[in-house]
């Protein structure tokens, strides 16, 4: 099935920036992650995939403080899907390896034509610039 | 189905000797379906001469790609428009600021125009063309929206077995490597796919893409990948550069070739757009 136009320039747009970011369907699929997504993730998207939220969850976190895992339904990107208003959060994520890093994100929606198309997070680990 | 160039140029018209034999008309396709129905494929100045052709007592399909000047500036010129006779549907890509109409009446309007949208003779209608498939005569028709810069649409045209695809201007490499993009993210591929004939930009080549980035539209290697990708049976390169005189278009037709059959294309099966050129399309030619 061939991608909303909005995602693929999303999609085109976040593999030419060195911000980390990941791109979400309006489903909550992880539909894409860039290069400095995946450095910090540890994977590169070409090596994992399309995946859904629980898998992401499961692999990546994101996570509390006392690591334990956050429910999707608990996740403020939900909210960004589901309500269409943006989101800014501190969590901490899980890389391929194992080891925890607190990170910053940034959900905003990409609506086109009144539609809810998904939504771009970009995000940072807290203490670097 | 038959397909009739009338304006293969893009951007502003390029009239002249240096363009005599591909033709300075901007972008006008006509498209007659095998029960008559005439689809024409946006209104550049090429729609002029197509009008004069025209009979006038009969209901006409312009489906627009979108509202860059050289793909409406024929409308205004177009005769068929003058005669109250004529039922003229005009399809085209929605936007959030204002509704088709009122868009095409910026340009069909005082002080550019000596007359106004609402009083033009025929029968006119304005329809934001559907996300999803639908009918014109016996053909079906899919909309969908495009890389190009400001909402654009391509078009699939499919009449029993045949399709046509229309990507007039379309940089679906912009910010991305055709070569390897999974199918679903690129820009217009599934309205491409399989076609027996694609229509698609081609207006730079490589070398002048370079300082074109972003502009919307495509140079010569990313239209053969596209196509290639596409599986499509035959292409037509179009929306030529109005820089482009005839003897540069003639070499670029050879780097065209060489480039299609370096991708395994029959050296038969890649053309550059020539005004008034036909084609005529069964499934036996395909
Ligand atoms: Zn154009
Ligand atoms: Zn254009």
């Amino acid at each position: 099935m061939q991608r909303p136009l909005e995602l693929i320039l999303a999609r085109n747009l976040l593999s030419s920036l060195s911000t980390p970011a990941f791109l979400v369907d309006r489903d909550g699929l992880i539909a894409f992650f860039n290069e400095a997504a995946g450095a910090l993730l540890g994977k590169r998207y070409e090596e994992v995939g399309s995946m859904s939220a629980a898998e992401w969850g499961e692999t990546f976190g994101p996570l509390t403080a006392d690591g334990e895992r956050i429910p999707f339904e608990d996740l403020p990107l939900t909210n960004v899907l589901r309500r269409g208003k943006s989101a800014h959060a501190r969590l901490h994520i899980r890389n391929a390896t194992g080891d925890s890093h607190e990170i910053e994100a940034s959900a905003l929606p990409i609506v086109a034509a009144e539609i809810p198309r998904g939504a771009i997070v970009f995000f940072w680990p807290v203490g670097e610039e | 189905m038959k397909l009739k160039f009338w304006g293969a140029r893009g951007s502003v018209p390029a009239p002249g000797p240096e363009t005599n034999r591909y033709g300075g008309n901007t972008s006008c396709v006509q498209l007659t379906l095998d029960d008559g129905t005439d689809i024409v494929l946006d209104a550049g100045t090429g729609i002029r001469n197509l009008g004069l052709t025209m009979q006038h007592d009969c209901t006409l399909q312009i489906l627009l790609t979108h509202l860059h000047l050289d793909h409406i500036q024929g409308l205004m010129f177009f005769e068929p428009a003058f005669d109250p006779k004529t039922e003229l549907n005009i399809w085209g890509p929605e936007a959030p600021e204002a509704s088709l109409e009122d868009r095409i009446a910026r340009y069909i309007s005082s002080p550019l125009t000596p007359i106004e949208v609402r009083e033009l003779p025929c029968e006119l209608s304005f329809k934001d063309s559907p996300t999803t498939e639908w009918e014109i005569g016996s053909a079906r028709v899919q909309a969908a929206a495009v890389t190009h810069r400001g909402p654009t649409l391509g078009y699939r045209i499919t009449e029993g077995d045949l399709s046509v695809c229309y990507l007039p201007d379309h940089e679906p490499a912009l910010g991305a490597s055709l070569v390897d993009l999974p199918e679903e993210w690129i820009s217009g591929f599934e309205l491409a796919q399989g076609a027996d004939v694609l229509i698609h930009d081609c207006q730079y080549s490589d070398e002048e893409y370079a300082s074109h980035i972003g502009w919307g539209h495509s140079r010569l290697t990313d239209t053969l990948t596209f196509a290639h990708r596409a599986g499509v049976k035959r292409l037509v390169l179009f929306h030529h550069d109005p820089l482009h005189s005839d003897d540069f278009l003639d070499a670029f037709m050879g780097a065209a070739v060489e480039g299609w059959t370096a991708l395994g294309g029959a050296p038969d099966r890649v053309e550059l757009a020539v005004e008034r050129r036909c084609i005529e399309l069964s499934a036996a030619t395909a």
